[in-house]
């Protein structure tokens, strides 16, 4: 086998970081909560490094060239995450580690599978029916299950999905196809109104379906937060395929009118925004989830009170929807600030990818998963923070929550396949350079 | 397209700023507001939460320890002997806060006090990291022997006893009935420790405020100790003056009499009316002294003054002002021997009989004898210091002689404290509260020669029997526990503190 490129040795130095940062946080955390080291110290070391190194030889093989960073910074914030839920709870520790498993699994899986990423533009019919299928399993009678008052599990057995992470997935690649297919269409006006050309609704039509269908479905399941997400990754989406700065005017429109109607019709929406504006009127009940997440983040200051050190056993949801507050109560204000830049880097890593790819479709895919990386993190810690209504959406590979683990990292691999598939050519017409430079010196 | 990639880049990092903002404003400018607010059981539960060191008495009995639990609170706080140090180690309840000692030196056991020290080990840069055992564990001067003995004299009878070192203001022994167990309201059951708490409030003689140090009574003759003191200090030419032998003592301003107990006929010079302890010879006394300079003397002995104990809100004892006698001379008299409105705690009888015992000095009471890190070594001790100069050592001197006489002598009220080797001075003290009830004192100190232990003992409400009962109820207490202390079966391996 040849020399790895630098990407990759680049790659296996920041995992070498990772484990090192991780396995401190690990043992100050157990140092915190419990005043020594915690017993399977060893095990834990050896487990992140041996899950991270399965994912850097897979990438060795399988994608090369891709980008160095996200995969070791996926890693840490993994880690990051892990040592929080194991400070909260040893079950739910042990669950995680068994999901981190299954993330690097379909991980790997991704990256074989998809060898090349203009591949799937071509299953774009079957992932807009996959996308709804799933979104549509936790309606189903006996297999659907409320949970905090939205409907988006399904469970079998003991064992609980949430298939409205997937389906974020597959509903992007969907619409990064179509985008692309009718871009000109769609940017140009057909039909004269008065003084206005405006678009002909026809080719708006799958579009508007698939969008109006999912955030039906997302309200009937109450998940406000993933609706929100959703809707701003379409808008996003044309916009960037189209390059017409209105259908963020137009989106704006259709994001009171949809609010407003929420508001009106759903219970669950409505005692949340109440809950945001005024927590204080109802503290032990609405609001309580709230003021615990904002006398957890006032008591972490500026450096936190330590890991393990801070008294999270009365924050409600403390190990998904508000670890942030957690992360925030003990590693303070640049702890916090730390694991914000950890997202800004892995999103702006992804818009990077989008940014040097050549073919639109990939442009637009990579554009939308960077999106969705970056909306969920604003959508949920905002909400913690009280900067706009809490909304349980999941921390991005932070959160306890299988699902939430195994999609973000099949986003992760879509995104890395994307990169490689971007600096292959222009790596190879380097090395031809090269040695034509070589040639005629 | 790349334009529009670019500004949505842009855009996201505007929303992370807001994040950045936002969290900057909860964590450093509303921090304060949040934390204060009363919805916030954070700081609570933290300072509940800290490991606690444990309280153990001077000789070496465990009387408050913190055992780990499984549940929010962390640790459970635990007094292995009960009601014994209820009112000197106080509780500490997660509804009810804490008191006594528990609340004095809050600090001083969760460690948050503790100097900030560069780790020299890897045992003492985990403690750094985990900020976890900065406790540190107290050391009282009480001794659980002489509790013990204290409690075991008060049995079943409602009352208080305090001893102390005269020496050093070390407190030896602090102890009253009814008591309860701390126990009781400081589980993590909170809807027991609240019915636990309603039933102890219910109590009478409040019980939840220490009698020894929050609560007064008439001294009665015990005050007679003041009096005579002013005689030497004020006007000692009083101490010649030979007083009538009367049963009624005709008083100024109005036709009342002040009457000895049960119509006795007594007089004659001051040692003999200290002896026996004659009411209408102190009463002549007090008229004779004036009001000034006996609110003088009065002050001078701690009254009016809330004692420095390291206990929390420990009560102040009463006399009146002097410009309230003015008009009022019958006060006067009665004042003189401790009635009326004069009002006094256990402590600060046992404070008078520690002010005579070391030559006119009170040293400053207390409970803390030193302060043990989590790795057991000694970090600080506490250094007695002088809390008043009541008297000269002169007037003390003449005060123990006339105290030695109360027990030696066979007209004395306070024989019954007579411990064979050992010269006990002492005084009697039977207050009439006015509802034909008596509250029986006995303060004393021995060796009268070489104090090392002064006692203070009242037994409330006793029925109303004969002048005496000071003697025959309560002296029997102070000497056992005196005897107790000096036999050494009581006392700690090495005197705490010792000057």
């Amino acid at each position: 086998m040849t020399r790895a490129p630098a990407r990759r040795r680049t790659e296996l130095g920041l995992i070498f970081l990772v484990v090192i940062l991780t396995g401190g946080l690990y043992a100050l955390a157990g140092l915190g909560k419990a005043g020594n080291l915690p017993a399977n110290m060893g095990p834990f070391l050896v487990i992140i490094f041996g899950l991270l190194l399965i994912g850097h030889l897979a990438m060795r093989r399988l994608a090369p060239n891709a980008d160095p960073i996200l995969l070791p910074t996926a890693g840490l914030l993994n880690g990051i995450g892990y040592v929080f839920i194991a400070r909260l709870s040893t079950h739910e520790a042990r669950l995680q580690a068994v999901w981190t498993a299954a993330g690097i699994g379909a991980f790997v899986a991704t990256l074989a599978l998809v060898k090349r990423a203009r591949d799937l533009e071509r299953f774009r019919y079957t992932f807009a029916f996959l996308g709804i299928g799933l979104l549509l399993l936790p309606l189903l009678p006996h297999l659907g299950e409320d949970i905090n008052g939205a409907r988006l599990w399904i469970h079998v057995g003991s064992f609980n999905f949430q298939p409205g992470e997937i389906a974020k997935l597959a509903l992007a690649i969907f619409f990064a196809s179509v985008l692309v297919e009718r871009a000109d269409l769609l940017s140009k006006g057909t039909r004269r109104v008065g003084r206005f050309l405006v678009l002909d609704p026809r080719y708006l039509a799958p579009i508007l379906a698939a969008w109006g269908l999912s955030l039906v479905i997302f309200l009937a399941e109450n998940d406000l937060g993933s609706s929100f997400l959703f809707f701003a990754l379409f808008i996003g989406l044309l916009w960037v395929a189209t390059g017409r700065a209105y259908y963020l005017g137009l989106g704006a429109v259709l994001f009171a009118i949809g609010s407003f109607l929420a508001l009106k019709v759903i219970g669950h929406a409505h005692s949340r925004v109440q809950s945001w504006l005024d927590p204080w009127a109802h503290p032990s009940t609405t609001g309580y989830q709230i003021i615990q997440g904002q006398f957890a983040i006032a008591a972490g200051g500026l450096f936190g009170q330590g890991p393990g050190q801070s008294n999270a056993s009365h924050i409600p949801e403390a190990s998904t929807d508000l670890i942030f507050a957690v992360i925030a109560a003990e590693l303070g204000l640049v702890g916090a600030t730390a694991l914000l830049l950890g997202y800004i880097l892995m999103v702006g890593s992804g818009l990077r990818i989008a940014v040097r790819c050549e073919r639109q479709f990939e442009k637009l895919l990579a554009t939308g998963l960077s999106l969705i990386l970056g909306v969920q993190t604003f959508v949920i810690v905002a909400g913690v923070t009280r900067l706009i209504p809490l909304t349980g959406v999941t921390l991005p590979f932070v959160s306890y929550g299988g699902s939430s683990l195994i999609a973000n990292y099949i986003l992760l691999a879509l995104l890395l396949r994307i990169s490689h598939d971007t600096e292959t050519p222009r790596l190879v017409e380097q090395a031809f350079d090269v040695e034509l430079r070589g040639v005629t010196a | 397209m790349n334009r529009q990639i670019r500004l949505l880049g842009i855009g996201l990092i505007v929303l992370f700023v807001a994040l950045f903002a936002q969290l900057n404003y909860t964590q450093l400018v509303r921090a304060k507001a949040l934390e204060a607010n009363p919805l916030n059981s954070n700081a609570v539960v933290k300072e509940y939460t800290a490991q606690r060191g444990d309280i153990v008495s001077a000789d070496g009995v465990t009387l408050a320890t913190s055992v780990p639990t499984n549940d929010q609170l962390k640790y459970l706080r635990k007094y292995p002997k009960g009601a014994l140090f209820a009112q000197i180690t106080g509780y500490f309840s997660f509804i009810y806060g804490s008191d006594g000692a528990e609340r004095t030196y809050d600090k001083v056991l969760t460690g948050s006090k503790s100097p900030f020290k560069l780790p020299t080990s890897l045992s003492g840069l985990r403690n750094l990291l985990t900020n976890r055992n900065q406790s540190q564990s107290i050391t009282l001067t009480t001794l659980y022997k002489l509790q013990l003995v204290a409690q075991d004299q008060l049995k079943g009878r409602t009352g208080s006893v305090v001893a102390l070192d005269p020496r050093t203001g070390a407190i030896l022994a602090m102890y009253s009935n009814p008591t309860f167990d701390p126990n009781s309201i400081s589980s993590h059951n909170l809807a027991a420790d609240q019915a636990n708490y309603k039933a102890i409030t219910q109590m009478p003689g409040g019980v939840l405020d220490p009698p020894a140090y929050r609560q007064t009574w008439f001294p009665g003759s015990t005050f007679k100790v003041i009096t005579s003191s002013a005689v030497y200090d004020h006007k000692p030419a009083l101490t010649t003056k030979t007083y009538p032998y009367l049963s009624a003592l005709p008083l100024p301003q109005t036709t009342n009499e002040l009457h000895n107990f049960g119509g006795e006929v007594c007089g004659g010079q001051l040692p003999q009316l200290f002896t026996v302890s004659c009411d209408t010879g102190f009463g002549q006394i007090g008229l004779d002294l004036g009001g000034v300079a006996l609110n003088l003397e009065a002050n001078a002995f701690g009254f009016n003054q809330v004692p420095p104990i390291d206990l929390p809100f420990a009560a102040k004892s009463f006399f009146p002002a002097a410009a309230s006698f003015v008009l009022d001379q019958p006060s006067l008299a009665y004042s003189a021997i401790g009635q009326q409105n004069v009002q006094a705690t256990p402590l600060q009888m046992a404070l008078v009989a520690a002010a005579i015992a070391d030559r006119g000095q009170i040293m400053t009471p207390h409970v803390l004898g030193h302060v043990t890190n989590s790795q057991n070594q000694v970090v600080s001790t506490y250094q007695p210091k002088v809390w008043k100069d009541v008297t000269s050592a002169a007037t003390a001197a003449q005060m123990t002689q006339l105290m030695i006489s109360v027990v030696n002598s066979p007209d004395g009220t306070g024989t019954l404290a007579q411990i064979p080797g050992v010269q006990v001075a002492a005084k009697t003290g039977t207050a009439q509260t006015g509802t034909g009830k008596i509250d029986a004192w006995f303060i004393a100190f021995a060796p009268a020669n070489n104090p090392t232990i002064a006692v203070s003992v009242v037994l409330p409400n006793q029925p109303s029997e004969n002048e005496y009962q000071g003697g025959t109820l309560a002296a029997p207490i102070a000497k056992a526990v005196i005897e107790a202390y000096l036999s050494g079966s009581a006392a700690p391996a090495q005197p705490s503190g010792a000057p």
